[in-house]
């Protein structure tokens, strides 16, 4: 590419063939998409941002701002329903926690290993066991819902409501995401990496251990950052699984708050959820661009956490 | 390269877990569906040989099904949601994807991140922060009288209280859905838009076409897989939404099919009922998919890659 | 169908802070089928989009028939161009490509269905109307492309690299029927390409560009032959260059010194002195036995002999220190020469040209910039690969 810098030459154009030129501009940016696109922006981020902001109310209000305060997520007064000191508000904390956690524990080698299974297994019941990993992406959740709830009180009733089944739900409908993600990845390594090992000696137990699975590594790291923040928002599964006061997660506690009155300790704890659900993300890609780095071939950072979102 | 039995065995954890975890319970809801119904206490008594099957539940739910019956306009409510929700995104979520594919040079990194960010706030946090904003004496319901678009709203009929936006309007649930489910619609149709390759543009513009007519004959066209996939991807969850009615309406006039499905298992004992119209909606949800995918077939055989 | 002239004046487009077109001044007469030669980013494509109008040039004028289209937008010009992947609409036809300019100048549903026909025909691929791009091979698909831009009769054909996908041997064939095809329909064509035998094959007359500027225009013998640059004695064909000290003219030949050896060449800016570039064609360097004598000899040996199939190329490195590449054509004898064979490189003064590179210093990123001793590659590199058929 042989591009010369050249100092800037003054337009040799009259003013009326400029004028045209901006009229009839068909080489320029429409004015009108540039409009429409950040208003969308702005309408689709503002509401979130007044909600952290009356989560600093110094007041009960969330309609008028009468100074900032702590107090909605750290105070220990009986009084005030405080994000980390309520046992309401600190539970449901807890429960969304320990669910998000246990289910990335869980659906990640499930999936990992359903991955695997499904990219290269060419086998009777190989085509339906595909077919049967992608319907939990298309199910709405209230069929999911409906449906885990009668299979636990009609057919598995030894599965007590609460916690485990809320965490099966969760891993079920989760294991399909690191499976899609994982799959992806296999694709995009393609078989000559472990034909190479093999071909310098390595057994099948270490062309997997020490071939496949680090280069798996960056799309194992994302799938569980994923699956946490899938977890942690989910809310039907959540409600339909539940047994009542103690197994209340995060959203099941917004939504219960929406159809009573909200307080500024309920925009204090979506917060709170909305910053570990970031951060889970963020490092998420900051890890899987850290295992990719140097990668030929591979798109931007932006286009991966694009990615995430589908 | 490995022991032919080791890809089936990995996969055997996963499998087992769907078809137990997954499967099944879409039989217990057969089950429950074509059961019968305890006289006295009104609990459902599944029934799981398909030979024992009852279907008195399910026709009655089906003849509830028409004009002048109750299931019918809750029906025919929501199709009207979703259908008005779906063009609320095309209208607003065509012109953002387009842009950001096609024109954002410099600022197309931080508008994706932008884009990409609802995706990771809680979509509960996101209802929740509506309600803050349509609360009496709220920022939004404030901005929304300040600028006359209140009262426009009152006199186009489109609500019937412009101090009261979350008591029963359908606008609002309307409003909620759009921005609840727009950014998994704007995304891949982005992915489809970002793939047409400028060239067809510019040949459509060296053919003769205008930049409106190269923009309708060419990229409309070739966006149409995206455009499918993301009205798919948000059509299939706002038939099942009961949440977003329930918490910027609550009101039974704006209720939804999914708000029939949960108050049959959460409100009255009748959970026979609710599994029935559980299978309708599911089997309308299948024929919706299906007919995507024959589309998505056959624009894929087209238009190989 | 009449050709159109098009004429660039004082042509710049810079995109930011970067020039990719340098101020160039073009004119290419109705009919003719003109080239733009060039390594990538040589402002080329850049050029030909201006004059499609996809892409408004900074300054200067675009004139079709005299006149100025700078500020037509790109469906209002009466050119039409094939695209370097084609740009076939992957959701219509055949016919539905070709006729798609026609429907949006909403002509008569027969007349389209003629005018399809007729250019389907010009093109042979009569019968394949029904077919979709994507099930056809690369080169049915560059001759719908051609048929889609042909069918609205332009009075000029942009063509950018449209044979660039192509393996070698179609390429070879579309070349002969693309220079027929000009030749029957008599309109301009405008052809971008960085292959220079691609160029030399087809073109009346080819502008060769480096670096947003024209370095030479003219037909391709006429470039071959006398190029007057480095640049262009560079990147058409193989090249021996030279660095030399010319020392005056006489008789219409300049004498120029390499180390203690001198030279005569007859061609070129013989009238130059001082720090000078000469060059030489392979195939006009003639081998001598060891200790012949005369002038325009330089004494060297043989560092290694290349079997071309059609010839051998033969490097000889020379005494004072530079190398240079000699064509031997394959007459059947044995080659009387081998690697550490004492030689006579014998360069007729008429074969022999002094480089002007006038016009703007080299620039920093200008391929003239690189340092002017080169070896010459023992394996030339890709543009000037002589053609091997093996």
């Amino acid at each position: 590419m042989s591009q010369a810098l050249a100092p800037r030459r003054e337009s040799e154009f009259g003013y009326t063939q400029r004028l045209r030129g901006w009229l009839g501009n068909h080489w320029g940016k429409p004015r009108f998409l540039v409009l429409v696109t950040w208003s969308y922006i702005v309408w689709s981020i503002v509401p979130v941002l007044v909600a952290i902001q009356f989560s600093f109310n110094d007041s009960r209000s969330l309609s008028s701002w009468h100074g900032f305060t702590l107090k909605w997520y750290t105070s220990t007064n009986p009084n005030i329903d405080s994000v980390f000191h309520s046992a309401e508000l600190r539970g449901a904390l807890e429960q969304s926690m320990k669910l998000a956690g246990l289910d990335v524990l869980i659906a990640t080698p499930i999936g990992v290993l359903l991955a695997l299974g499904l990219a290269r297994w060419r086998g009777r019941g190989s085509g339906a066991s595909n077919f049967l990993m992608l319907f939990p992406l298309v199910t709405p959740e209230i069929v999911a819902g409906v449906s885990l709830l009668l299979l636990f009180s009609q057919l598995l009733t030894f599965v007590p409501f609460g916690t485990v089944a809320q965490l099966l739900g969760h891993v079920t409908f989760s294991i399909s995401y690191v499976v899609v993600i994982v799959r992806g990845r296999l694709f995009s390594i393609g078989p000559s990496y472990e034909e190479a090992a093999a071909d310098l000696g390595a057994a099948p137990a270490t062309r997997l251990t020490r071939v496949l699975l680090p280069l798996l590594l960056p799309a194992i790291v994302a799938s569980a950052a994923i699956v946490f923040a899938i977890s942690i928002d989910d809310f039907v599964i959540s409600q339909w699984l539940s047994n009542g006061a103690n197994s209340t997660t995060v959203p099941m506690e917004i939504y219960d708050a929406t159809r009573a009155t909200p307080q500024p300790s309920t925009d204090g704890i979506a917060t709170v959820i909305m910053v570990i659900t970031l951060l889970s993300v963020v490092a998420g890609v900051l890890v899987y661009r850290f295992f990719t780095r140097g990668e030929s071939g591979r798109g931007s950072a932006i286009d991966d956490v694009a990615g995430f979102g589908i | 390269m490995y022991p032919r039995w080791l890809w089936p065995l990995t996969a055997l954890p996963g499998v087992v877990w769907l078809l137990l975890l997954f499967l099944l319970p879409l039989y217990a809801v057969l089950g429950v569906a074509f059961g019968n119904v305890d006289p006295v206490l009104l609990q459902p008594i599944p029934a799981w040989n398909p030979a024992d099957w009852n279907t008195s539940w399910f026709t009655h739910v089906l003849g509830q099904l028409v004009p002048g019956n109750a299931f019918w306009d809750v029906f025919v409510r929501t199709c009207e949601y979703v259908g008005l929700s779906l063009a609320g995104c095309i209208l607003i979520g065509y012109p953002v994807a387009y842009f950001v594919a096609r024109h954002a040079s410099r600022t197309k990194s931080l508008l994706l991140i932008l884009l990409v960010l609802p995706f990771w706030i809680s979509y509960l946090m996101r209802m929740l922060a509506w309600i803050n904003l349509l609360s009496p004496g709220g920022y939004g319901l404030r901005f929304l009288s300040a600028t006359g678009i209140s009262s426009v709203l009152f006199h186009l009929g489109v609500i019937s209280d412009p101090s009261n936006y979350l008591g029963g309007q359908s606008f609002t649930v309307i409003l909620g859905l759009i921005y609840g489910y727009i950014p998994y619609f704007i995304l891949p149709l982005y992915a489809s838009l970002d793939r047409i390759d400028r060239s067809h543009l510019e040949a459509a513009r060296d053919l003769g076409a205008s930049p409106f007519r190269a923009f309708w004959h060419v990229t409309v066209p070739l966006s149409k897989t995206g455009l499918l996939g993301g009205a798919v991807l948000i059509t299939l969850p706002m038939f099942g939404d009961y949440y977003t009615p329930n918490i910027v309406s609550g009101a039974p006039t704006t209720s939804m099919i999914g708000n029939q499905i949960d108050l049959y298992f959460h409100g009255g004992p009748q959970p026979t009922i609710g599994a029935a119209i559980t299978i309708l909606l599911s089997a309308f949800l299948m024929i919706l998919m299906l007919y995507y995918m024959r589309t998505i077939h056959r624009a894929s055989r087209e238009i190989p890659a | 169908m009449a050709g159109g002239e098009v004429e660039v004046v004082d042509l710049v487009k810079m995109f930011n802070e970067v020039t990719a077109v340098d101020g160039i001044n073009l004119q290419m007469p109705a009919g003719e089928f003109f080239s733009m030669l060039g390594p990538s980013g040589c402002g080329k494509t850049t050029t030909l989009r201006m004059i499609a109008g996809f892409e408004q040039p900074t300054s200067g004028q675009i004139l079709l028939d005299g006149r100025n289209m700078a500020f037509t937008p790109p469906h209002k010009r009466n050119v039409n161009m094939v695209f370097q992947n084609y740009a076939l609409f992957p959701h219509l036809n055949v016919f539905d490509n070709i006729a798609f300019g026609l429907r949006r100048d909403k002509r008569p549903k027969a007349e389209i269905r003629r005018r399809v026909g007729e250019a389907l025909e010009l093109v042979q691929l009569t019968g394949m109307e029904k077919r979709k791009p994507g099930q056809m091979s690369g080169g049915q698909q560059q001759r719908v492309a051609l048929a889609r831009a042909l069918v609205l009769q332009p009075a000029v054909l942009l063509l950018d690299e449209p044979l660039g996908a192509l393996d070698a041997k179609l390429r070879k064939t579309l070349q002969i029927e693309l220079k027929e095809l000009q030749q029957q329909v008599g309109i301009t064509f405008i052809y971008v390409t960085h292959d220079q035998e691609e160029a030399l094959t087809m073109s009346d007359r080819i502008a060769v560009m480096s670096a947003g500027r024209v370095e030479q225009v003219g037909p391709p013998q006429h470039l071959y032959e006398e190029p007057t640059t480095t640049f262009v004695a560079d990147f058409l064909g193989v090249s021996n260059l030279m660095t030399a000290t010319a020392r005056g003219e006489s008789n219409g030949r300049c004498k120029v010194s390499l180390g203690e050896f001198a030279l005569y060449a007859a061609n070129g800016d013989v009238s130059t002195t001082g720090e000078t570039r000469i060059v030489i064609r392979p195939e006009r360097v003639r081998l001598e036995a060891h200790g012949t004598s005369g002038e325009n000899r330089i004494p060297g040996m043989v560092e290694r002999v290349v079997y071309l199939g059609n010839g051998n190329q033969i490097i000889v490195g020379l005494a004072h220190g530079e190398r240079i590449q000699a064509l031997v054509q394959n007459t059947g004898d044995e080659l009387a020469y081998r690697q550490g064979d004492p030689v006579q490189a014998y360069m007729p003064a008429e074969a022999l040209r002094v480089l002007t590179d006038t016009g703007t210093a080299p620039l920093e990123d200008d391929p003239r910039a690189r340092p002017a001793v080169r070896p010459v590659e023992p394996i030339a590199e890709e543009a000037s690969t002589p053609n091997v058929n093996v």
